[in-house]
Order: C-alpha cells, then sequence, then structure tokens
C-alpha cells in the first residue's frame, strides 16, 4: 500500500465530511478548471440496469465521487429499454451537461447515440459497454483478470492436477470473457480434468443450478473443484455440495461477492474457498474521476481497468469480516482502487 | 402413491379392438416413465441409487408443490399465472421479516402463508366478482407481485447484514430453525436421507389428490369446472369454490417460495417465471397420466417427477442447458397431443 | 295465393340426413306486406330462415324473387340478389366496439372497390343516407355499445336496408326488447312495410303479430299448416294450427291434490307484469304451459332462488319462502331439473352416476369424505328405476342417447324426495319413449310431493298433468282441469286475448306500456 496520495485524500475528505456543508470550495481553488467551479459542473449517468445488488453498489460509488467533487449529477435510468436509453442521452445533450457515463448498454443501440454527445462537445465515458468511439474511454471491470485470481488461487490450492467441474452458460459477455481464462489455464495445466460442464440462468439461478450440481456431483463423485466464475453458480453449487454431504471433498472458486455471498463463504466447513471481485461502488467512482479527468482535459487513455481483488475464505474470517462494508474497510485493496487518481483528485469519504 | 390411486372413470372404447389404444393412452406415459428411468440407468452410472431418487424428488419439490397449486385452479376451469412470483414474493417476505424485522421463524412462515391466502382471495375476487377473465388477472397480480416484492428494499435482494436504503446494516439473521426447512434430513433407512421440501411436497400430494378424488368439495369443484351452470344449479356456491381454488393455489405457491428461501438462506429478487413455466408444464403433463384428459393431483405429481427424471438424467449425461428446455417443450407437447386427441375420441 | 307476389317459395324441402325438417313449404310474400311466420320450437322456422339467407341449400323445391330462379350459394348472394336477413341475436349485425356511422356503412367498408382510405366525414355523410331512407333518428358518433338493444336493433335493421332489399327478413326481432322499445321496431317495420318491401316477420310473440300481421302463416312440424289473410285476422285459427291438436285430452284419470305444498300470493316476475296467486298441491302434477317467451323459465327460476321475485311472498309448507340461491332452495325440498340440459344440467366430464349425486354428496359422504359405494349404488338404484339404457353407472354421459341423458337428469333429482319438483321443458330433444317412461314414472311417483311441468307443446301437457295453468305475458291467465278442458278458450288464452280484448280498443301507441 502507498501513501500519502491517498491517505491524504481520504484525511481530506474526511475533513471536509466534518466540516459540514458546502465542503468542497476549500479545496477547489486546488483544482483545475472547470473544477474550480464545480457546482456549475453538471455530469449525468445513463444507465441501462439498475434493479440488484451490483448496480446499487455501482450507483453509490457514482454518487459519492460526484459529491466530493462537488459536481451536480443527474442519474437518468432507462429500465433496459435501448432505445430510451439513446432517448436519455439526447436528452442529457438538451440538458447542457458537461459529462456523461454510459453505463451497459447496447452497442448498435448506443454508438450513434454517444457519437452525438461527442459531437456537442461533451466528454463521454462508457462502462461495460462497447460504443466504438475512440473518444470515449472504456471503464472495465476486468473478467480475465477475475477469473485468473480465482484460478491462480486454485492452482496454489490444489497443485496442478485435479478433477473439475465448470459452471458455464456461454453468449453472456462477462462470463465468455472469464471462459477465455478457463480454456488458456486448462491449456497451461494438462492436469486439469474438466469431467463436466453444466450452468443455466433459469430464476431463481441458484436454485436452478443447485438442482443441475446435484445431478453432477452424483454422476462425477470424483470431483474436487468446482470453478464457477460467477456468485449466483457458486451458490447453487455450494447448496448441492451441502445437500450430497461433499464440503470436505469439493473446493468451490468464483467470481463476484456479496454480502450473502460473504455468509456462505464463513460457514463452518464451507466448500466455497474463495472468490475474486471488483467492489462495484469502486468502478462507480472510477467511472466518474475518468470523466472528471476528461473534463480538466486528461488524457485517461482508452480503457480504465479496475482492478479486482482475490477474497479467500481465510481473509473473511481472520479479519471477521460478515458483510461488504466489513470488507471495505477491513480489505483496503477492496475498498479502493488506484486507478485515474491524479493529484487533485478529491476522493469520497469513508 | 402407488400407481392405482386414480379410479377408472374414462371410457373404454365402444369397440373392443380399441382396447390396445386405450390401453396405451392410460398406461402410455407411465410406460414412458418407466423406459425413461432404465435407460439413465443403463447411460449414466450414478443415477440409479436411493440417494439420486431423492435429488429427484427435492429437484421437483418446489416446482412440483406450485404445480399442485395450480392443479385445484385448473379443475375449477381457471388458470393461475402468479404462482411463480406468489413463490418469490414469499421468499423476499420470509426473508424480510427475519432478516430485517428480526422475526422468528414461526412468524416467517406465517407472513408467507398469509400473503399467499390474500392473493389468492384478490385472485379470485378479480375473476370471480370483478368478472376479469383469469390468464388477464392473474397476469397483472405477476407483475404486481414482481414490482412489489422490490419495494420494502428498493431493489436490493435480502441477506444476512444486508445494507438498507437508509444506510444501516440489518441485525436480523435467518433462524436456524427456518434453514432447517431447507436442510435438515430425515432419516429413513439411510441416516440424513429425505429432505423437508420432499416430505412437504408428498405430505401435500397425497393431501391435494386425497381432496380432489375423496371429498364431495373436490367433486364439486370438479362440477364447477365442466359445467359451472349444471354445477350453480345443483345447488353450489360456485363462485366459493373459485375463490378456494384461487386461495390453495396461492398457499402452495407460498409455501413452495418459503422452502426455496430456507434452501437459498436469502431473498432473491426473482420473477420466478420458471417455476410458473416448469410448474404449468408438470400440471399439464398430468392430464396426459393414465389418461385422464383432466386436470388430477397424481398425475400432476407424475408430471413433475416426469420433468424432473428427464433433467436430472440429461444433466447428469452432461446435455447444455438449453436442450433441457428443448426436451421439456418437447415432452409438453406431446402430452398435450396426448390429452386431446383422447379428449376428441371421448367426445364423439 | 298472393296476386302480386315479389317473393315464392315452391315445394321446398330440407332434410338433414334422415330426418325432414321441411317437408314441402309454399310461401308467397307480396310487396308492402307483413307476412307473420309462426312456428314452435323446431318447426322448421329457422331452417327455412337459414335456406332463403343462403346459409342452407335446400334439398329440392324452387325459390323465385321477382319472376327469376332465387338459389343463394352464401349470404352475400342473397344480399346481392335482395333478400336481407336480420337475425335474432342483435348483436350479430352490429359491430359493438364501432360508432354508428361505421356500422352503417361497414358492407361498404370491405367491400371490393370500397376507397383505401378511411374518410369520417365522408363515412358519416354515407351514413346519415342511411338512416334517413328508413328514418332512424339516432346520433351517428355514439359508439353501438352504448346504445340501447332497441337501438342496436334498429341500427342492424338499417344496415340491413342500405342494400335495398325486396325481401326484409327479420327473425324474432323482438324477443330481447321490452315493449316500449318493441313499438319504436314496429313504427320502423310500418315504415318500410310502406316503402313497398315485402317482409316476413318471424314471431310467435302474439302482441308482436298482432301489432304487425297483414298475413299470418303457421308452421308445424315442417309443413305449412295454414295461412291466414283475411281480415280479421282468426288469432286463435293461427296459435292452433301451429300447436296442433292431434292428441286426445283425458287419456289420463286427472287426480285432486292433497293439501297445499308450495302458495304464491301476488308473485310479480318480470316489470309490468300482473300480479299472480299460485297454489301447488301435494300428489298433483301440474302444467304450465304458454309460447315461447311469456315468462315460464322466470317463473321457475323464481320458484327455486335463482330470481328474486318483483313482488309477492311465498310459503312453503305453511312457513315463508325466499330462497336466495339454489342451494338454499334445495336445502328445503324444492328441485329444478333446467331447461337445455347440455348447458345446464349434464356435467361432461362426470360418469353417469357422477352425474347423478351431483346435488346430493352431503348426505353420500361421512363427513367430508365421499362414500364411493353409497355413491354408485344409488346410481345403479336409479339407472334401474328409471330404465336407463347404459353399460354400467361408470358410462361417460356422451354414450347415451338423448332420452337417456335427460333420464339421468331427472334421476338426479327423483334420487331424494322432494316437497316440489319442478320440470322446465323436460322432454326437450327426447324421443317419445324415453318421454312416456319418464311421464310414467313422474305420474308414479307423484305422491307427496308437489310437481310442475312447464312445456311449449300442447300434447305433452295433456300427457302428464292432472292440472294445467297457462301463462301469458309474465302472468298467469288460466287455469285448467285436464279431461274437462274447453279447447278455444285454453287455445285463446295462450293467443293472449284476455290481453288483447283489452288492447283492441285502444291505439297501438298505449297498447305498448300496457303490459
Amino acid at each position: 500500500m502507498t501513501i500519502s496520495r491517498r491517505t491524504f485524500g481520504r484525511i481530506a475528505a474526511g475533513l471536509m465530511a466534518a466540516s459540514g456543508l458546502v465542503s468542497v470550495p476549500a479545496l477547489a481553488q486546488d483544482m483545475p478548471a472547470p473544477f474550480d467551479n464545480p457546482e456549475e459542473v453538471t455530469i449525468a449517468l445513463v444507465r441501462y440496469l439498475s434493479t440488484g445488488d451490483f448496480f446499487q453498489a455501482y450507483l453509490s460509488g457514482v454518487e459519492s465521487q460526484a459529491e466530493a467533487l462537488g459536481v451536480d449529477l443527474r442519474v437518468l435510468d432507462s429500465r433496459q429499454d435501448a432505445a430510451l436509453q439513446a432517448d436519455m442521452v439526447d436528452q442529457a445533450i438538451a440538458l447542457g451537461v458537461d459529462g456523461i457515463i454510459i453505463q451497459h448498454g447496447l452497442t448498435e443501440s448506443m454508438r450513434e447515440a454517444a457519437q452525438r454527445a461527442v459531437d456537442a462537445g461533451i466528454k463521454v465515458v462508457a462502462f461495460d459497454v462497447d460504443v466504438e468511439n475512440e473518444a470515449i474511454p472504456q471503464i472495465e471491470q476486468s473478467d480475465r483478470d477475475l477469473a485468473r485470481l480465482a484460478l491462480e488461487q486454485a492452482i496454489a490450492d490444489n497443485g496442478e492436477e485435479w478433477t473439475a467441474a465448470y459452471v458455464y452458460v456461454p453468449g453472456i459477455a462477462p462470463l465468455d470473457r472469464r471462459d477465455e481464462t478457463w480454456q488458456e489455464f486448462k491449456e497451461r495445466y494438462p492436469g486439469i480434468n474438466e469431467v463436466a460442464q453444466f450452468g443455466t440462468l433459469d430464476n431463481p439461478i441458484a436454485n436452478s443450478n443447485a438442482n443441475q450440481a446435484r445431478s453432477v456431483l452424483a454422476a462425477n463423485p470424483d470431483v474436487t473443484v468446482v470453478f464457477a466464475p460467477y456468485d449466483e453458480f457458486a451458490k447453487g453449487v455450494k447448496i448441492a455440495v451441502d445437500e450430497a454431504g461433499m464440503s470436505s471433498q469439493i473446493k468451490i472458486y468464483s467470481a463476484d461477492v456479496s454480502t450473502s455471498d460473504i455468509a456462505a463463504m464463513r460457514e463452518p466447513d464451507s466448500a466455497w474457498v474463495a472468490t475474486a471481485a471488483t467492489n462495484p461502488a469502486v468502478v462507480g467512482e472510477v467511472s466518474v474521476r475518468a470523466l472528471a479527468m476528461q473534463l480538466a482535459g486528461e488524457d485517461v487513455g482508452a480503457s480504465v481497468i479496475v482492478p479486482p481483488t482475490l477474497i479467500t475464505q481465510d481473509m473473511l474470517l481472520e479479519n471477521e469480516i460478515t458483510n461488504m462494508e466489513e470488507l471495505s474497510v477491513r480489505l483496503p485493496q477492496f475498498a479502493h482502487a488506484d486507478v485515474a487518481t491524479p493529484e487533485w483528485m478529491p476522493l469520497p469519504a469513508r | 402413491m402407488t400407481s392405482q390411486t386414480r379410479p377408472e372413470t374414462t371410457s373404454a372404447s365402444p369397440m373392443d379392438k380399441n382396447a390396445i389404444i386405450d390401453l396405451a393412452i392410460r398406461f402410455g406415459f407411465l410406460a414412458l416413465l418407466v423406459g425413461m428411468v432404465l435407460f439413465f440407468s443403463f447411460a449414466s452410472r450414478g443415477f440409479a441409487s436411493p440417494q439420486s431418487a431423492v435429488f429427484i424428488l427435492q429437484s421437483v419439490a418446489i416446482t412440483g408443490i406450485l404445480a399442485l397449486g395450480v392443479t385445484a385452479t385448473l379443475v375449477v376451469g381457471g388458470f393461475d399465472l402468479s404462482i411463480g412470483s406468489v413463490a418469490t414474493t414469499a421468499m423476499m417476505a420470509a426473508s424480510y421479516v427475519m432478516v430485517v424485522m428480526e422475526q422468528s421463524a414461526l412468524v416467517a412462515v406465517i407472513v408467507c402463508l398469509v400473503i399467499g391466502a390474500v392473493v389468492g382471495v384478490i385472485n379470485g375476487w378479480l375473476i370471480v366478482y370483478m368478472r376479469v377473465p383469469d390468464l388477464l388477472a392473474t397476469l397483472g397480480m405477476m407483475f404486481l407481485l414482481i414490482g412489489l416484492q422490490r419495494i420494502p428494499t428498493e431493489g436490493r435482494s435480502i441477506a444476512t447484514g444486508m445494507s438498507l436504503p437508509d444506510g444501516t446494516t440489518a441485525q436480523g439473521t435467518f433462524s436456524e430453525a427456518f434453514l432447517a426447512l431447507g436442510r435438515h434430513r430425515f432419516d429413513l433407512i439411510i441416516p440424513n436421507f429425505i429432505p423437508v421440501s420432499v416430505v412437504v411436497l408428498i405430505v401435500l400430494a397425497v393431501l391435494i389428490w386425497f381432496f380432489l378424488e375423496y371429498t364431495r368439495f373436490g367433486r364439486m369443484m370438479y362440477a364447477v369446472g365442466s359445467n359451472a351452470q349444471a354445477a350453480r344449479l345443483a345447488g353450489a356456491p360456485v363462485r366459493a369454490y373459485k375463490i378456494w381454488a384461487y386461495v390453495i393455489s396461492g398457499v402452495f405457491a407460498s409455501i413452495g417460495g418459503i422452502l426455496l428461501a430456507a434452501r437459498l438462506g436469502r431473498g432473491d429478487i426473482a420473477s420466478g417465471n420458471n417455476l410458473l413455466l416448469d410448474s404449468v408444464a408438470a400440471a399439464l403433463i398430468g392430464f396426459a397420466v393414465l389418461g385422464a384428459a383432466k386436470p388430477n393431483a397424481f398425475g400432476t405429481a407424475m408430471g413433475a417427477l416426469f420433468v424432473g427424471i428427464l433433467l436430472q438424467g440429461l444433466t447428469m449425461m452432461n446435455a447444455p442447458y438449453y436442450t433441457q428446455d428443448f426436451i421439456k417443450g418437447f415432452v409438453l407437447v406431446i402430452a398435450l397431443v396426448f390429452t386431446f386427441a383422447l379428449s376428441q375420441r371421448g367426445k364423439q | 295465393m298472393v296476386a302480386n307476389a315479389v317473393f315464392t317459395i315452391n315445394g321446398l324441402r330440407k332434410s338433414f340426413g334422415p330426418i325432414e325438417v321441411l317437408g314441402g313449404i309454399d310461401l308467397a310474400l307480396a310487396p308492402g306486406q307483413v307476412t307473420v311466420l309462426m312456428g314452435a320450437n323446431g318447426a322448421g322456422k329457422s331452417t327455412l330462415v337459414k335456406i332463403m339467407s343462403g346459409v342452407y341449400t335446400r334439398s329440392s323445391g324452387t325459390m323465385e324473387l321477382a319472376g327469376r330462379p332465387f338459389a343463394p350459394a352464401t349470404p352475400a348472394e342473397a344480399i346481392r340478389a335482395g333478400v336481407v336477413t336480420v337475425h335474432q341475436s342483435i348483436n350479430d349485425g352490429v359491430v359493438a366496439d364501432l360508432d354508428v356511422a361505421t356500422n352503417l356503412t361497414l358492407d361498404r367498408l370491405s367491400g371490393t372497390g370500397s376507397k383505401l382510405m378511411f374518410n369520417p366525414g365522408r363515412v358519416r355523410r354515407e351514413a346519415r343516407a342511411v338512416a334517413e331512407r328508413v328514418g332512424l333518428d339516432i346520433d351517428m358518433k355514439k359508439q353501438v355499445r352504448e346504445l340501447s338493444l332497441a337501438d342496436r336493433q334498429m341500427v342492424s335493421i338499417a344496415r340491413a336496408m342500405a342494400h335495398e332489399p325486396q325481401v326484409l327478413v327479420l327473425d324474432e326481432p323482438t324477443s330481447s326488447l321490452s315493449s316500449a322499445e318493441a313499438e319504436r321496431l314496429f313504427a320502423l317495420v310500418d315504415r318500410l312495410r310502406d316503402r313497398g318491401v315485402a317482409i316476413l316477420y318471424i314471431s310467435h310473440r302474439m302482441s308482436d303479430i298482432r301489432r304487425v300481421a297483414d298475413t299470418i302463416v303457421s308452421l308445424r312440424d315442417g309443413v305449412i299448416t295454414g295461412t291466414f289473410d283475411t281480415e280479421p285476422l282468426d288469432y286463435e285459427g293461427a296459435v292452433n294450427a301451429m300447436l296442433g291438436r292431434r292428441i286426445d285430452a283425458g287419456q289420463i284419470e286427472a287426480r285432486a291434490a292433497t293439501g297445499a305444498v308450495l302458495s304464491a300470493k301476488g308473485l310479480r316476475i318480470a316489470e309490468g307484469a300482473e300480479p299472480f296467486d299460485l297454489e301447488l298441491g301435494a300428489g298433483e302434477i301440474v302444467a304450465v304451459t304458454g309460447l315461447v317467451g311469456v315468462g315460464k323459465t322466470a317463473l321457475a327460476e323464481t320458484l327455486f332462488g335463482l330470481r328474486t321475485p318483483l313482488g309477492g311472498t311465498m310459503t312453503l309448507g305453511g312457513k315463508p319462502y325466499a330462497p336466495r340461491a339454489p342451494g338454499k332452495a334445495i336445502e328445503q325440498g324444492v328441485f329444478l331439473l333446467a331447461k337445455d340440459r347440455a348447458s345446464s344440467g349434464i356435467v361432461h366430464d362426470f360418469d353417469i352416476g357422477r352425474n347423478i349425486s351431483l346435488p346430493f354428496l352431503r348426505g353420500l359422504s361421512a363427513g367430508t369424505i365421499m362414500q364411493r359405494g353409497a355413491e354408485q349404488q344409488r346410481a345403479r338404484d336409479q339407472i334401474a328405476a328409471l330404465n336407463i339404457v347404459c353399460r354400467g353407472e361408470r358410462d361417460e354421459m356422451s354414450a347415451l342417447s338423448g332420452g337417456n341423458q335427460q333420464k339421468v337428469m331427472v334421476a338426479r333429482w327423483m334420487a331424494e324426495p322432494a316437497r316440489v319438483f319442478i320440470l322446465d321443458e323436460p322432454f326437450q330433444g327426447v324421443d317419445i319413449s324415453a318421454r312416456r317412461d319418464m311421464a310414467a314414472k313422474l305420474r308414479a311417483s307423484a305422491q307427496g310431493r308437489a310437481t310442475l311441468v312447464f312445456l311449449t307443446e300442447l300434447d305433452e301437457v295433456f300427457e302428464i298433468a292432472d292440472r294445467i295453468l297457462v301463462m301469458s305475458e309474465h302472468t298467469i291467465v288460466g287455469a285448467h282441469r285436464n279431461g274437462e278442458i274447453d279447447f278455444d278458450r285454453l287455445l285463446s288464452q295462450i293467443a293472449g286475448d284476455g290481453a288483447a280484448q283489452a288492447a283492441a280498443t285502444t291505439t297501438t301507441q298505449e297498447k305498448t306500456t300496457a303490459p
């Protein structure tokens, strides 16, 4: 962990929070234009997906970083309506915002709208949607890194030879990217023997996958590692492992994390030993920071990658972490990403 | 349950040369079931074991319970599209009661059952008194519930230690007694063998089967479904029977939701549409069992088992999930052909 | 024969399989004349209408329109040729979700050569022309669903008139109208008559017939049994010809009742109808007869708790009787065998045994659990008692003939002792031997209960009843004892002469407000 800058930022943010209202102008003079007058900067978050814990947390990250900067944030939520989302970009242009964050969406529907925003002189960043525009940096949580961290832990725990079951549903972009890493690992470690692949997105997803996992484990009682690179899959596998009484024999490696995932991992004899995750709140903060840098005339590059964190059962137990807040507090590498943090950037209070 | 639980009500064809066809229609589906079990037993190691049988029952327990409920509405000539969302709403309610309101397992179960009953009464009221067609009324209720379950937590799933909309952290936990509903196993020859959900499924199946086949109320429900005017003129309070059918459906769905919450140990935001589709498929496949050509509890249970065995076997053989959907649909279509070809014959 | 007929039918026959429905019809319609066709249910009226409107094709015989052969293969062809039919069900003639103007011009909208674009102004202009031609005064912008039944009927007729037909067939046009609404319809019929349209008016409502008929033709069993075209019209003769009088009355020995079971005082069952009293005694079979639509079913339903009477009181066994639902009536021993067994009697998914046990499951169960042994025993007993032809109580209802199905319905209600047993048209669609069986069984078991049978056919009435009540205009207008019947008086009561005499002296406008 490096020191000063972030620590300073956090202390500063703490002071700002303590000093009460209109806290930002205290620092405003130190910030480059247009943030010398932050209350006159308006940014818009145009969302495609919004329901669910991940998106809630993402929004809270966006909100807290916007607050730290002191800018005006407008949230436009299209609730999975692709056409409406494109209209909302136009709406934001009409509102005269300075910057836009496009959160998810479809390439086909957003490409034109994003170009119109760029043409209107508005700075745009996109999270988890490729709008095929060189002027627009991508904010990404690295799915490949997620899978890599989890699988490296699996190798560290189990050596290079084991019998595996793999949970995968093709056609879902993040899962496809995680799958690429899995295929690479199987090539690199020929000792990994994948005997079964299953998975479904029927909801409730955990319940449906538990049913499938039960069958797979019955057919393949020699499985020792299950790679389930999505926490809903892992939850289902864990239920099946518990029901089959195989928790001492099987280890589950996954991606993503939530409060209930933490509880499941902390259970006595839990087979779910590790997960790799990016904090969605941090992704939200990074999105705003990247946009702010653009507005200040700094270059962030074509993509901003938010690195994931490995979370193991042992870490959770040692640090007595039982929910997402405690995870943020006690695993600082999870609470914060050292990305898009120029000297002047105020960081959210924690 | 044995395979001879239903009385023989189907008409034998007037001509004896049709006896073989009748036999095929009556026992065809059960024969297919046995054939499928034999096939998977040889094709997939580990399929033919008592554990595997329990797996199958457990995997169909929740959809089976929902299917038994929807059977009650099918019997009175109605339909209930809201069962899936009733189940997920009950799941959310149970989680909310325990995690956020910090109440006991008993309170959670009671709240769920009350929700199921109230939804049933409202569905029945809409259909009987407001004259909204059953499919539309329960479709509306489905959307309403999908939205309603998100309101208390502002769209968050519920888990122990979750953060609440006001920023605080929920203090309640899933009580051990409640989780036992999803995790406890009864000893039967083999220790820790039969899960609670399977016991609940079997008890409810026997109950609803006995109710429909052997009580006068069940008989009247069938009469209402076949000819409501005739039932009314025979003195039956037709409206009350219809409303009761939706209450049964709602309560069964909420029981399914309780078991779901107990198995998952949290409250997931979910529409429950897959639960709805699977349970409706089970009930419709049930029409074809024993050539009943009408909704019946034994057929529904067999239909659920049929789907469960099929999916279990296919998963064990590493068939990908989309082939499973395809085969589920295929079986349903075949069952409907059995049923409707049969009922055409009956009318001639 | 009519001299200047525009439409003639000669020797028309129609058979469905081996059953001959029309056995040689000769009919002539003159322009500017209303010819009323009377006939009981099953006489062949609707078959005749369907042949004229091109729905059915005739088996033999000829039709001529204005001297040219007329043989429509489709309804559209009949309309093009100039024969337009307004069917009984009003809503078949209009589209409820469109406005009046669109309804009036609907046929042009969809015909070939119609304009592609829909122009509301032009449509309304055309519609107004159509309406003016028949003297119809209705807001063109109104949705048809907002109109009264009578207005819908008018729109439907005006729409038919847009084709400028030479022959207009009105099939029971007043069957769902009140008398005031009916008068507006009659005024329209008068205007059409003045325009020289030949009108065939199908009805058995005597008040209609008196009001509009220039000629009456009676149809019975597929043949014309009487034509009345000389003033004053012989209404009784027409009814007589329609109902027939071939059965010997007094073939049974009328019995007297022993003590009242059900009595009603001042009962009123329809808006504007006269109140009446009714008394049913134990051991007697009372038949209520009258034309279709005079309130027989309404009375049956009132006694069974399906309708609330508009006035009057009922007592059963000396105690007040006001059932709120069929279940309450059944509990008190009042049973109804409803008319039309297919829609309101048979539970099609149930076998014979379960159909028989339906209303009395409580008595056949221990607590709530059915006792199947007792149920099957009851079914077997009833099958034997009513001589139902079947293989056993597990046969499906669909395997039975109409007569045997009806026997199952009778068996259902005779399985438990009744205080009042009401049968509404029990012999509809029943062959003669099954009818005799049921009548004999009813008479043999009549002791101890009051039996009330609603019948339109007089020969059925004479076959079963001890006492005969006549209904007309929703009230009871006459009572007779079987065996000592004054036929002329009976027929004139059925034809509604009591009401007619009062009305004959008043103007037609006033008559419509009378019951």
